[in-house]
C-alpha cells in the first residue's frame, strides 16, 4: 500500500496534461510502474475532498508550492521528483468524437468543459441536460467522477440517469469501455453509472457519451419571496397536487427565510399555462409570485451558481424531501458557522449545499457533527465537498460509513490494488 | 435428498423446497423456453434471514446459485446451471412500506411490477418502468435484468427508479445499498446491482420511486404505407424537440398478427405509429397537435385519436400482445431483442428484411421506435429439420447488424445466457475483464448465476496483474517520455 498521500504532501505535485486516450493511458501505465500516487483534475470546479489536486488550486493556500507543468508529452520522469504525487490533468483531451444530432447522443472527451459543448450543441437546438455551477470550467469528466449537478436534476435527474457509455483508463493503464452510443443497452456491467460519483478513485474517466434533450422553445421562472422551510415544502406539495411538471426548483437564502424559485420550460402553451396555474396555486396559499424570463430570469440562476460555489466551505447535506424543514433548522448552525454561509436547498429531492468561509474550525466541526445527528436517521447525510484541513480533520469528509464498506473496499482494491489513485475520496474510516 | 438439500429444507420448510424431477421441470427454463437445465434442487425462502441462512449453506458447499424472479425473462438468465440451487424469490411478495410524501415504495422482489403501481394508484401516484410483461413480471427480476417497457424513452430504466436495495452477497452476509435519501456517500454500488444479471447477490427488498400521474396523456396512431415514412416521421417528431412518452412501431406482418390476436379493426398497411405524449395538459395538447401533423407531412395514411381511455387501452394492448400474437403466424418463433441509433432505423429494417428472404424465414418487427431498440421476431418451424437452427443464425446475423450500426446486443432483455458469446463481439477484452472486476467484488468465489452475461468462464483470482505489455507501449509511444 501507497502512502505517500499524507507522508508527502508538502512535495510539489507534478501536473500532466495528456493530449489524446493513447497518451493518457501511456501515462497511466508508466505511473503503474513507478507506483505513483494520481489525481485526477478536470477545470477546478470540483474540489474533491482530501486530495491535494483540485483542492489546493481551488484554495490558493499560500504555503503550498506550485505545480511543476510537465504536460502533452513533456517528461514525467526526468523531472519529477520520486516521492511527489502526481496530478493527471484532462483539459488537452477536449475533443467531441462524435454528435449525432438525430440520434441526440454525443460523445466526448473528458476534459472538454460543459460550456463548450453546450455551445457545440446549440445550433442544433440540443443540449446535455445538466447545469451545475462554473459550467465554463466544470469538464465532462469532473462532472462524472464528481457525480455534479444542478437545480434540473428535478426533471431530467443527475449525471447518472444521462450518461450512456464511458471508456476509463484504469491503475494498470488498461483501457476500458462500458455502455456505448445508444441510449437504451443493457449489454454487460453498468461501468459508466459506476464512475459517477467515482471521485477518480476507480480509475480516468477519459471519454464520456451523453444522451441529449431537445432546447426548450421557452423558459420562465417564478420567484416566491420570504418564504421559510415549511412554506417551501408547502409549495413543492401545491405544484405536486397540481400536476405540475418544474424543471428546476431551487430555494435560495434571503436573510433568515428563502427566495423559492420554480423554473418551467418546454413548448410556449405548455409553459405559459403552467406559470399562470402556479401563479395560482402561490396566490391561494396567501403569497405572491414574480415572473422573470429572459435576463432577469438568467441572473436569478446565476446568483444560485455564486451561492453554491462561495467560500472555502462547501458541504452537501441529503436528506428525505419532507424532512427538508427539519434539515434547514440543523444546517442553519453551520451555515452561521461559517461566517454567516448560505444555504441553497433543492425542496423536491432533499438536497441541500451549505457554503461559506471558515473561521473557527472547531465550532465548524461541532454545527457540522450536530447536523448530521439530525439527518442520519432519515438515512440522510452532509459530505464535505471541499473544505480546509483544520475542518477536514476535525469533522472527517463523510462523518457515516456505508453500510456496503466492504464491497466498496473490495471495487477498489479490484481497480486500484496498490491504492494509488485519488487517496482519501472514498467514505472509509472517516467517521468523526 | 441428500445432507445439503436436507438442511436446506430445515431453513426454508419443507413445503418451500423442490427436489422431486418432475416438479422441478418448472424451473428447468425461463421466458426463453429452447434451453433447458434441471437444477438440483429449488429453495423458496420466505424472508432475507432465509435467503441469507440458504446461501450460507450453498456457499459451505460451494454449490451454484441461480437466481429466480417470475421466470418471465427472455434470455435465459433465469436458466439453472448444472447441479445449481434455484432459489427462486416468489414468494417473498409483500409490500413492506409506502411513502407518499417522499414518492417511494418498499417492496420485496417477488412483487409483480403492476402490483407497485395498483398500491399507489388510487392515490394518484405509479411506478414508471413497464416491460410488456408487467402483470406477471417481479420487481425483483426487473432489477436484475434493468428493465425497461415502452415509456423509458422519457422515464428511463429501471436502473433510474430504484433507490435502494436489501443485497444478500454469495456467503449470506446481508448489505443495504443506497437509501430513500438521495446520493448516499461511497460508491454508486446500485448501478452495479441492478442489471447485473443475478451475477452479484439476492436482492431480497427494493425501495423504488414513485412518481405523480401525469396530468395528461395523450395518444394517437398513424398508418403508413411502409416503414420508410413511419421511421421519418419518428425522426422528424424527435427533431422537432418533442420527447414522447412513449413511441413504438409496428410492421405489416406484426400488425396482421396482433389483429388476429385480438380482433382490432386496423388497416393492412406497411406500418403503424403508435404514440403517447404525457404531462402537463396545455403541453400535451401542444405536443401532440404538433406531432400529428407531422405525421401526416411524413406521408400517414391514416390517424386514429382515442375517444376515452377504453379505446387507448385497446389501441395499447394490440401493441402488448404483439409478441404472443405471432404465435398465430407461426408455430415457433424467436423474439430478438437489438438496439440501433435510430436514425438507422429504415436502413436496418430493410437489412433485416434482405436477411431474412436469404434465410427463407419471416420475420415480424415490433420495436421501441423513440430509442432504436428492435424486437425483430423470426418466425419458423420447429418440424421442419434445420429451421430452428436457420432460425437462430438469423437472429444472430442481426445482433451483428446491429452492433455494425453501432449499437447494442440488447437494450431490455439482457444478455444471459442466450447472448453471452454476443458479448465477445460487443466488448473488447479489457472491458469484460474490467466487468468482472465489479462482479468479483461482490461475488469472489463467482457462485452466482455461472455461465451467463460473460463468454467464457474465467476465475476471479486470474485478474491480470499490472504489468502487461500495454498496447501503447509495444506501438512505442510510451517511449516518449
Amino acid at each position: 500500500m501507497v502512502t505517500q498521500a499524507t507522508t508527502e504532501a508538502r512535495a510539489a505535485p507534478v501536473e500532466l496534461a495528456p493530449t489524446s486516450l493513447d497518451e493518457a493511458a501511456a501515462m497511466m501505465l508508466q505511473l503503474a510502474h513507478d507506483k505513483r500516487v494520481v489525481t485526477f483534475a478536470g477545470g477546478g470546479t470540483e474540489p474533491w475532498p482530501g486530495g491535494p489536486g483540485e483542492g489546493w488550486r481551488a484554495q490558493g493556500q499560500a504555503d503550498e508550492p506550485g505545480p511543476e507543468r510537465a504536460g502533452g508529452s513533456g517528461g514525467l520522469a526526468s523531472s519529477a521528483p520520486p516521492n511527489s504525487m502526481v496530478v493527471l490533468r484532462t483539459t488537452r483531451l477536449d475533443r467531441i468524437r462524435e454528435h449525432a444530432p438525430a440520434d441526440q447522443i454525443v460523445i466526448a472527451e473528458a476534459g472538454l468543459t460543459l460550456a463548450a459543448l453546450q455551445r457545440q450543441l446549440a445550433p442544433h437546438r440540443q443540449r446535455l441536460a445538466l447545469d451545475p455551477p462554473l459550467p465554463d470550467r466544470a469538464t465532462l469528466g469532473g462532472i462524472v467522477a464528481a457525480g455534479s449537478f444542478g437545480p434540473r436534476r428535478t426533471r431530467t435527474g443527475t449525471v447518472r440517469d444521462l450518461i450512456i457509455g464511458a471508456t476509463m483508463i484504469r491503475a494498470d493503464g488498461a483501457v476500458a469501455r462500458g455502455g456505448g452510443k445508444v441510449v437504451k443497452n443493457v449489454a454487460g456491467f453498468d461501468l459508466p453509472r459506476l464512475l459517477c460519483g467515482s471521485q477518480g478513485t476507480l480509475g480516468l474517466v477519459a471519454e464520456v457519451a451523453f444522451r441529449l434533450h431537445p432546447l426548450p422553445e421557452r423558459s420562465e421562472t417564478v420567484v416566491v419571496d420570504a418564504v421559510d422551510a415549511a412554506g417551501a415544502w408547502s409549495l413543492v406539495r401545491a405544484v405536486r397536487e397540481a400536476q405540475l411538471e418544474p424543471a428546476a426548483v431551487a430555494a435560495l437564502p434571503q436573510g433568515e427565510r428563502f427566495q423559492v424559485a420554480f423554473r418551467f420550460e418546454g413548448f410556449g402553451p405548455g409553459v405559459r399555462d403552467q406559470v399562470e396555474r402556479f401563479l395560482g396555486r402561490v396566490t391561494f396559499e396567501g403569497r405572491r409570485g414574480e415572473r422573470l424570463d429572459g435576463d432577469g430570469e438568467a441572473a436569478l440562476w446565476a446568483r444560485h451558481d455564486e451561492l453554491r460555489t462561495a467560500g472555502d466551505v462547501r458541504a452537501r447535506a441529503t436528506f428525505l424531501p419532507a424532512g427538508g424543514a427539519a434539515a434547514m433548522a440543523a444546517l442553519r448552525p453551520l451555515a452561521d458557522a461559517l461566517g454567516g454561509g448560505a444555504i441553497v436547498h433543492y425542496p423536491t429531492l432533499g438536497i441541500a449545499f451549505v457554503t461559506g468561509t471558515l473561521q473557527d474550525p472547531t465550532a465548524a466541526a461541532r454545527a457540522l457533527a450536530g447536523a448530521r445527528r439530525a439527518v442520519a436517521p432519515g438515512n440522510g447525510a452532509v459530505v464535505l465537498a471541499a473544505a480546509p484541513a483544520p475542518l477536514r480533520d476535525q469533522a472527517g469528509l463523510f462523518g457515516v460509513v456505508p453500510p456496503a464498506l466492504q464491497v466498496m473496499r473490495r471495487l477498489k482494491a479490484a481497480f486500484d490494488p496498490d491504492g494509488r489513485l485519488a487517496p482519501g475520496r472514498l467514505p472509509e474510516g472517516s467517521a468523526p | 435428498m441428500n445432507a445439503l438439500a436436507r438442511r436446506i429444507s430445515d431453513v426454508v420448510g419443507a413445503d418451500h423446497i423442490v427436489t422431486d424431477p418432475a416438479e422441478l421441470l418448472t424451473y428447468e427454463a425461463d421466458g426463453l423456453t429452447h434451453g433447458r437445465t434441471r437444477p438440483a434442487l429449488v429453495a423458496l425462502p420466505g424472508s432475507t434471514a432465509e435467503v441469507s441462512e440458504v446461501l450460507r449453506l450453498a456457499h459451505a458447499e460451494g454449490m451454484p446459485v441461480v437466481p429466480r424472479g417470475a421466470g418471465t425473462g427472455l434470455s435465459g438468465g433465469a436458466r439453472p446451471a448444472e447441479g445449481c440451487l434455484v432459489l427462486a424469490l416468489s414468494r417473498m411478495r409483500r409490500i413492506v412500506e409506502i411513502d407518499l410524501e417522499n414518492g417511494w415504495a418498499r417492496v420485496e422482489p417477488g412483487v409483480p411490477n403492476l402490483e407497485v403501481t395498483r398500491a399507489v394508484a388510487a392515490a394518484g401516484w405509479y411506478y414508471a418502468p413497464d416491460p410488456s410483461s408487467q402483470v406477471v413480471c417481479s420487481i425483483g427480476g426487473n432489477v436484475a435484468e434493468n428493465s425497461g417497457g415502452a415509456h423509458c424513452l422519457k422515464y428511463g430504466f429501471t436502473v433510474n427508479h430504484v433507490l435502494a436495495v436489501r443485497l444478500v452477497l454469495a456467503d449470506g452476509t446481508v448489505v443495504d445499498v443506497g437509501g430513500p435519501a438521495p446520493d448516499a456517500p461511497g460508491y454508486d454500488l446500485l448501478a452495479a446491482v441492478v442489471g447485473s444479471e443475478g451475477l452479484v447477490g439476492v436482492v431480497t427488498e427494493a425501495t423504488v420511486r414513485l412518481l405523480r400521474r401525469p396530468e395528461a396523456t395523450r395518444t394517437f396512431m398513424a398508418t403508413f404505407p411502409s416503414t420508410t415514412e413511419a421511421g421519418n416521421a419518428v425522426s422528424e417528431i424527435i427533431a422537432a424537440g418533442i420527447l414522447p412518452a412513449a413511441i413504438e412501431m409496428m410492421d405489416r406482418l406484426a400488425i396482421a398478427a396482433a389483429k388476429a390476436a385480438t380482433g382490432l379493426d386496423w388497416p393492412d398497411v406497411g406500418a403503424i405509429l403508435l404514440m403517447d405524449a404525457d404531462g402537463p395538459a396545455a403541453e400535451v395538447e401542444h405536443v401532440s397537435a404538433r406531432a400529428v401533423s407531422i405525421a401526416r407531412a411524413a406521408g400517414a395514411l391514416e390517424i386514429r385519436i382515442p375517444r376515452d381511455e377504453a379505446e387507448r387501452q385497446l389501441m395499447w394492448k394490440g401493441r402488448k400482445s404483439a409478441f404472443a400474437a405471432v404465435g398465430r403466424l407461426s408455430p415457433s418463433y424467436l423474439v430478438e431483442d437489438g438496439v440501433i441509433p435510430r436514425s438507422e432505423i429504415a436502413r436496418v429494417l430493410g437489412e433485416i428484411a434482405r436477411l431474412a428472404g436469404a434465410a427463407g424465414l419471416r420475420v415480424a418487427n415490433v420495436f421501441h421506435a423513440g430509442d432504436g431498440n428492435l424486437h425483430p421476431l423470426i418466425l419458423y418451424d420447429a418440424r421442419v429439420a434445420g429451421e430452428e437452427e436457420r432460425a437462430a443464425t438469423l437472429g444472430g446475423d442481426i445482433l451483428r447488424l446491429c452492433l455494425a450500426a453501432g449499437g447494442s446486443i440488447t437494450g431490455e432483455h439482457g444478455v444471459g445466457a442466450e447472448k453471452a458469446a454476443f458479448m465477445a463481439e460487443q466488448f473488447r477484452p479489457d472491458d469484460l475483464d474490467t466487468m468482472q472486476r465489479i462482479r468479483c467484488a461482490f461475488d469472489p468465489a463467482r457462485l452466482f448465476n455461472p455461465g451467463k452475461v460473460f463468454p467464457s468462464p474465467r476465475l476471479c483470482a486470474e485478474v491480470p496483474g499490472p504489468y502487461r505489455p500495454h498496447p501503447v507501449e509495444v506501438a512505442g509511444v510510451a517511449e516518449r517520455w
